[in-house]
Order: C-alpha cells, then sequence, then structure tokens
C-alpha cells in the first residue's frame, strides 16, 4: 500500500459546536490506484485530503505513506515528505503569479535541492507532457485556467511523487478546459501515477479505478470500477 | 459637488476610524519629523528673544568698549570715547580684574566689576534675587550662579576673600556665563568664565597685585549703526553678545536641525510603507467605487484627502510638541530675563513644519494612490494584489541558492519598493547614529576641562543629540516592524504554497527575515560613510573619528536589531497551519 490509514479524525470545536470533518476513516491505497473522493460540499473531502498529504494533523488515528507513519511525524520532516513524496493540486492552481509556468514548475524541484540545470530540464519535460511547453515562458496571468491547471500539475509531478493529491481540480474550470485535465490524469494513471482526486465532477469520477463517497465525514460508498471508460462494477466493498 | 464632498467626509471619517493603529502609526511618523523642525527652528527665537527682553529691562549699551591697557592709561583712552561722533550717552568707566571664585568646593574664572550703589544711566542689571551690591558683598550673574550652585546668602571667595552673595542679576551688556570674556591679563585667548559685580571700593582689594582693567558702555543715536563697529578684544557691540548668547544652542540647533532632515526622511519611508500596506488592503473597495461610477480623480482623492488630514494632524501636533518642549530642552538661559512662551511660533515655523508635514503624507502616497486610481475594475475587484512584479535576474540568480534565500530574495523581487524602503530606513538610521557616535566623541576630546563645571553649550548639544537618538530609533523601530508586517501579510500566500512543495516552517520564517536583513545590508554598509560625511559637511572644525571597531559595533547592532525585530513576526506567521493560508488566501 502506498497510502494507508487507520481510524483517522479530524475534529473542529467541541461540545455543541464539535464538527466531526473527518470520523473515524480507514483506507488503503494500492500503488497505481486512481481514488476518486465524492460526496456532498462540507463532507470532510478536502480535510481527508489534507490529513494524508500531512498539511493538517489529525485528531485521532493514523496515516502511512510508503509504510512511514506520518502523523505524528515533526513540521520538519513532513515538509521533506511532501517534497520528496507527494504532489498537491489544488482547485484554485496557487500558482506565483510573477514566476513563469516554467519557474513555477521548477520551483519545487529546486527546493527540492536539485541542481537549477536539472530542475529547468525536469520543467520543460513536464511542460511538455502537459502541452505546455510553447507556454513555458509566459506568466500566469496570460495563461487560460486551464492551462494554469495543467501547469499546476506538473508541478506536482515534479519531484516523481509517490502520490498525487487532488483537491477539485476541475472546480474553477469549464467543460473544455475539464477535458484537458481529464485526459492529463488519464495518461497518469495509465503511465502507473497513484492519484487521489477530489471531485464533484462524475466524468472525473469515471477514469478513476475506485469512487469513494463520503457523507459526514466517513465512507458511505466504496466501489471498485475496471473499465473505467465503461464504468462497469466488478465489486463492491462494505 | 457638495454631495460628493459629504461622501469623501464620511469614507474619510470611517477609515482613519476603522484603521486606528495605522492611523496612529502615520501621526507618529510625521509628528516626529515635524516636532523636531520645530524645535530646531524655534532654538532660534528662543535665544534671541530673551536677549532683546534683557535689553530693554537693563537699559542694554549699543557698544562696550574694554581696552587692552590698564590704570590710568586704559581711562585717558575711554575719555575720549564717550565725546566720540553718534554717541549720545554713556556710564563708567567700570574697573574690572579677571580673578577666580570658588564655591561649594568648586572654582571657575570670574570676570569681577566694580559697581556704586548709585542707580547709571546705561546697564542696570536687573536684579532678580537678594539686594545690589553692597561692601563686602558680591552679586552673581545668573547663568554663572546656576551653574555654580550659588543662591543669596551664600559665601563664596574670589582669590581667597571670603565675600557674601547678597543677590543675583542679569545684564545685557555682556555675554551670559560662560561668554562673559575672561582672559588672563594681557593675553587675548578667551576662556570660559562668569560675570559678578562687587563694590567699586572692594575691587582693589580683590585684584591685589594685578592692575585694573576698566570698560565703558556706550549708547548710540542709532543703535542699528553698531553693527559696523569693528568688533574685537577691546571692543564689542550688542549684536555680538545677543550671537554669542545664541552660540550656547548653536550645537544643539544644529543638530535638531540636520536631525530634522534624517527624521523627514525616515517618517517619509514609514508613512510610504503604512501606505503600501492600506492600499493592499483598499483595493476591493476601488473596485467597488469604479464599479459604482468613481473616477479614478475621484478615488485618488478620497485617498489623498485622508492623508492630508494625517499630515496636517501631525503638523499640528509637532508644532506644539516642539513649541513646548524647546524651553525645556533649552532651559532659557537663566542669566537672560523674560519667558520664552509668551508669543505664538513665528509663522515661518508654522508654515516650514506644516509643508514638511504634508510634503511627506502627499510625497509617501502619490505613487500607490495614482495606481490605485489606475488599475482595472475587474482586477481590483477580483482583490488581487497589485501584480507582483517579475525580476528576472533576481529570480535566476535565486534559483542557484540554498532554500532560505531563494525564498528570501523572491520574496523580495515581489515587492522591490518595499525592499528599498528597508534599505532608506536602515540607511538613516546608521547615519543618525554614526553621526552621534562621532558628535559624542567630539565633546569628549574638545573639552579641556580646565573647570569642573558642566559646559553648558555641551550640556544643551547633548540633550538635542539625546532627543534626537531616542526618536530616531523610536521611528526605525516603528518602521521596521510595520515593514516586517506587511511582507508577512503579503508574503502569506506563496509562502504557503512554497510549504506544501516542501519548504520547512523554519526555512520559510528565516526566507521572510532575510528578505528584510538582505536590503538592510547596503543600507548599513552606506550608512556609516554617510553619517561621518554629514558631520564633516555639517561642521566646522576638524572631526575627530571614533575607534572603526565602534562604527562596526554600530552596523552589526543595526543588522541585528532588524534580524530581531523580523524574525518574531515571522515566525509567528509561519507557525500558522498552511492549509489556514491557502484557505483564505485570494484566488
Ligand atoms: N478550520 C475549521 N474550523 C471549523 N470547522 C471546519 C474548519 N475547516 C473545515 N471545517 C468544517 O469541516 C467540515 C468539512 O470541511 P471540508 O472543507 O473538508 O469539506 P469539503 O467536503 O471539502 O467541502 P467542499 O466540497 O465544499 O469543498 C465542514 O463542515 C467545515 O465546516
Ligand atoms: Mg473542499
Amino acid at each position: 500500500m502506498v497510502l494507508r490509514a487507520r481510524g483517522l479524525t479530524r475534529r473542529y470545536g467541541r461540545d455543541s459546536g464539535l464538527v466531526r470533518a473527518v470520523d473515524e476513516v480507514d483506507l488503503d491505497v494500492p500503488a497505481g490506484q486512481a481514488l476518486a473522493i465524492m460526496g456532498p460540499s462540507g463532507c470532510g473531502k478536502s480535510t481527508l485530503l489534507h490529513l494524508l498529504g500531512g498539511l493538517q494533523r489529525p485528531t485521532g488515528g493514523q496515516v502511512w505513506l510508503a509504510d512511514r507513519r506520518i502523523d505524528t511525524m515533526s513540521e520538519w520532516a513532513s515538509a521533506r515528505l511532501r517534497r520528496d513524496s507527494l504532489g498537491f493540486v489544488f482547485q484554485s492552481f496557487h500558482l506565483m503569479d510573477e514566476l513563469t509556468a516554467m519557474e513555477n514548475v521548477e520551483l519545487a524541484a529546486l527546493l527540492a535541492g536539485q541542481p537549477p540545470r536539472r530542475a529547468r530540464q525536469r520543467a520543460l519535460h513536464l511542460l511538455e507532457r502537459v502541452g505546455l511547453a510553447d507556454r513555458a515562458a509566459h506568466l500566469p496571468s496570460a495563461l487560460s485556467g486551464g492551462q494554469r491547471q495543467r501547469v499546476a500539475i506538473a508541478r506536482a509531478l515534479c519531484n516523481e511523487p509517490l502520490v498525487v493529491l487532488a483537491d477539485e481540480p476541475t472546480g474553477n474550470l469549464d467543460s473544455a478546459a475539464t477535458l484537458d485535465v481529464l485526459r492529463l490524469f488519464e495518461e497518469l494513471h495509465t503511465a502507473g501515477q497513484t492519484l487521489v482526486v477530489v471531485t464533484h465532477d462524475p466524468r472525473i469520477a469515471a477514469v478513476a479505478d475506485r469512487v469513494i463517497s463520503m457523507r459526514d465525514g466517513a465512507f458511505a460508498d466504496d466501489r471498485q470500477v475496471v473499465g473505467a471508460a465503461t464504468g462497469t462494477v466488478y465489486g463492491r466493498r462494505r | 459637488m457638495a454631495g460628493r464632498l459629504l461622501f469623501i467626509c464620511q469614507l474619510l471619517v470611517r477609515d482613519l476610524r476603522r484603521r486606528r493603529t495605522e492611523t496612529v502609526l502615520l501621526l507618529v511618523a510625521i509628528t516626529a519629523a515635524t516636532a523636531t523642525l520645530t524645535l530646531g527652528l524655534t532654538l532660534n527665537e528662543i535665544a534671541d528673544r530673551p536677549y532683546q527682553q534683557t535689553r530693554t529691562a537693563t537699559a542694554g549699551p549699543d557698544v562696550i568698549v574694554t581696552p587692552r591697557t590698564t590704570g590710568q592709561a586704559a581711562l585717558d583712552e575711554l575719555a575720549a570715547r564717550t565725546t566720540a561722533a553718534g554717541v549720545t550717552d554713556h556710564s563708567g568707566p567700570f574697573p574690572i580684574a579677571y580673578l577666580t571664585m570658588t564655591a561649594h568646593g568648586r572654582s571657575a574664572h570670574a570676570v569681577v566689576e566694580g559697581r556704586d550703589d548709585a542707580p547709571v544711566s546705561i546697564d542696570r542689571p536687573a536684579v532678580t534675587d537678594g539686594t545690589w551690591v553692597r561692601p563686602g558683598g558680591v552679586v552673581v550673574e545668573r547663568a554663572f550662579a546656576d551653574a555654580l550652585g550659588i543662591r543669596t546668602g551664600d559665601t563664596v571667595s574670589i582669590d581667597g576673600h571670603p565675600l557674601r552673595v547678597t543677590g543675583t542679576a542679569v545684564t545685557a551688556a555682556r555675554a551670559t556665563y560662560p561668554y562673559a570674556g575672561w582672559h588672563y591679563s594681557g593675553s587675548v585667548l578667551v576662556e570660559r568664565g562668569g560675570l559678578v559685580w562687587v563694590d567699586r571700593s572692594d575691587i582693589a582689594t580683590l585684584a591685589g597685585s594685578q592692575s585694573l582693567s576698566y570698560t565703558l558702555n556706550l549708547k548710540l543715536a542709532d543703535p542699528a549703526a553698531s553693527a559696523t563697529y569693528p568688533v574685537g578684544d577691546q571692543l564689542t557691540t550688542w549684536q555680538a553678545i545677543d550671537r554669542l548668547n545664541g552660540r550656547l544652542y548653536s550645537d544643539a540647533q544644529m543638530t535638531l536641525l540636520v536631525g530634522s532632515w534624517l527624521l523627514s526622511g525616515l517618517a517619509l519611508a514609514g508613512v510610504a510603507g503604512i501606505v503600501a500596506g492600506r492600499i493592499i488592503g483598499q483595493r476591493r473597495r476601488v473596485g467597488l467605487l469604479k464599479a459604482v461610477g468613481a473616477g479614478p480623480a475621484m478615488i485618488a482623492a478620497i485617498h489623498l484627502a485622508e492623508y492630508l488630514v494625517i499630515g496636517l494632524a501631525a503638523a499640528a501636533t509637532g508644532l506644539v510638541t516642539g513649541w513646548f518642549a524647546a524651553p525645556v530642552l533649552i532651559r532659557p538661559s537663566a542669566g537672560l530675563i523674560g519667558s520664552v512662551n509668551a508669543q505664538p511660533p513665528a509663522l515661518r515655523t508654522v508654515i516650514a513644519a506644516t509643508a514638511l508635514a504634508l510634503t511627506i503624507a502627499v510625497a509617501a502616497t502619490l505613487v500607490p494612490v495614482v495606481r490605485a486610481a489606475a488599475t482595472s475594475t475587474i482586477h481590483a475587484l477580483a482583490d488581487a494584489a497589485t501584480p507582483p512584479r517579475r525580476r528576472r535576474w533576481r529570480i535566476w540568480l535565486s534559483r542557484r541558492l540554498p532554500t532560505a534565500l531563494l525564498i528570501g530574495v523572491r520574496i523580495n523581487a515581489r515587492r522591490p519598493r518595499r525592499a528599498r524602503l528597508v534599505t532608506v530606513n536602515t540607511l538613516i538610521t546608521t547615519t543618525a547614529l554614526v553621526a552621534v557616535l562621532i558628535v559624542n566623541t567630539q565633546a569628549v576630546h574638545f573639552d579641556l576641562g580646565y573647570t569642573a563645571l558642566a559646559n553648558p553649550r555641551v550640556e544643551r548639544g547633548e540633550q538635542a543629540t539625546l532627543v534626537l537618538t531616542v526618536v530616531v530609533c523610536v521611528l526605525a523601530l516603528v518602521n521596521a516592524v510595520v515593514s516586517t508586517w506587511t511582507a508577512v501579510l503579503d508574503a502569506r500566500q506563496p509562502l504557503a504554497v512554497a510549504r506544501t512543495l516542501g519548504a520547512t516552517p523554519g526555512q520559510a520564517g528565516v526566507g521572510l527575515a532575510l528578505a528584510q536583513l538582505l536590503p538592510a545590508v547596503p543600507g548599513v554598509a552606506v550608512g556609516i560613510p554617510a553619517g561621518i560625511g554629514l558631520v564633516a559637511f555639517v561642521s566646522i572644525g576638524e572631526v575627530q573619528y571614533p575607534p572603526g571597531s565602534w562604527l562596526l559595533a554600530t552596523a552589526l547592532g543595526v543588522l541585528l536589531a532588524v534580524a530581531a525585530l523580523t524574525a518574531v513576526p515571522a515566525m509567528v506567521a509561519t507557525r500558522r497551519p498552511v492549509v489556514d493560508t491557502l484557505r483564505s488566501a485570494p484566488t
């Protein structure tokens, strides 16, 4: 298992104001799986993703990434982990406005301590892969929403992460741009990249080989899928 | 038009109230500059006015003649003077002896003048305490008495002869302590000393073997005419005495005037920093105003009005502060009478202080205000900060640096203007501190210290320096905190992104602190020669330089202070969970 969680819990507030954003969740993500997490707004999808990526500490339970406990790690160690083993994609891109597409992507490699030349090569390669090689020198303000998100995905892939965690990556995109991102995820999946994607978009879910539905911080449904495009259900757990 | 004005006023009042801290900081910054300027300019008037009042009250002479010769030769020389052209009246000649007075175990040079009990037409010293001279008694010039701690009724000794102090008095015929014009008889080298009066019958005893000098007071038909008289060791005029009295304050005055330039620079940097931070926060409102149809002129007017109001308030506060602080700092020489604050500050002081305050307010706000007025409505509505400018070479360079430095350089590359303000702030602070250091070295080296008494001129200079140092440090502190805080606010989102990419909180915090420290380095480096140059430029005499280790310590001290001031908010900012920042950051 690349990613494993047991009894994962995140609560906010107390007494009458208590919110169980994530409530005793068990999760196993094998290498190469494309997992989609769906559910109504406020059910705890983003919180779960943050917990899995070490951006936030759980109030209970454990998380392992490639057999290393990450929920008890120091801030410093979990930063290293994010740098080397995780890639994040956000709904609102979070690109740096003053850096070109290329520089945004290579920033991840530079932070990981790669020499500038190697970082640049890697960034170029990734931009090519997301189909934006010709936009490398553009500032984010000169890119469309879909293009920006593809830059963000390239950045997430920069250090060959074990898992890419995406939070509603198409939430700010129109359907054409959504298709671009969708195709990119499909390609990544085919190439064996482990993906965890929080989404409202059934089309994204359709390319996943496992779909989890969340309600009130817990898993309501967990389906394994084969032939993602056809959506054939072959198995059901729980 | 009236509706618009009302609208502007409403927004203005609401803004000032909502952003109290910033308003207060702006007030403090501008007030510091105007108060120091007022103080510097006021010293002029204060130094001048009491002498005029004293001159009127004591029937001060226009010309005072004290020949180099002594005894009968001097009397003969003076007799001719009383009938010279333009002279309408005279008093004297009065006998003079240059002796030493000891009181409470401390000694000082004393110019001893012999007087009669009967009043004279010119130079009637005004007795401020006790009574006028009588045999066996002595009247001490008030500033001199103050310096020696002498009171009426004390016993002092002049060249070993005990005398009872019958009173203190002031005069316009001689400069106040320490400029009474004391010298060894026959010498032209004037040393520090004070004036005392004794009964004419006593002076020969006091002088002992020393032959007496004589002084004569003349009144001219046209008092202004004495300005053309050749002032030297044998002759002086009321204008020269006025100038000499003013010398008491000349160090303090120079310090404060130069200090007010430095403080204006600091205030400008501080105000610019605060305004830049405020405008970022006001962008959404600019967008809304534009969406409802306000033009660029209207937008600019709304923002400028606010700073003009603050500027005017600061000018008033500064004027009042400076005006009331001046007599405290200057302790209008006890050797003169008349109250210094009887009249309001001179018009030119008011104009200068107001102009300075408004200039600072407008200069610091013009660029960001115009920029805000010119941004597109959509952009402002989206509440995106002014798109950070791209510094190609810095981004290129920083790729090769360790993570914390990379972050620091890039934070500054985003907001070069703020980085420049940090440079200006440290430059001016270092310049001021180095200048103060040199001035202090100077005072120590040049005080020959033949008397245990403090030199009132040095004392006043030192007080002015102290005031200036404190104000500079406070302003620099305010500036550093404001600049760090705006940097923290502005860099929140990029830092959060860097942390999702794996930068540690330590690297992010150090990066933020480095962003402040890096531009401080050139400021400090240039500040040292600038401080030395400043003192060399404004001082007349030879400049004594403090040891290099002191300068180095000053430089390191400033950098250390910046680092310490920056580290705290930087660390606090990076303690915040990444997720919170990403959530609240604008998209
Ligand atoms: N800092 C917080 N303090 C208190 N409650 C919080 C906090 N952050 C999230 N919550 C609550 O936790 C619950 C889950 O939030 P989360 O952001 O994970 O939902 P989500 O499923 O991602 O929703 P959406 O689809 O709208 O993004 C919500 O009820 C939310 O109100
Ligand atoms: Mg969410």
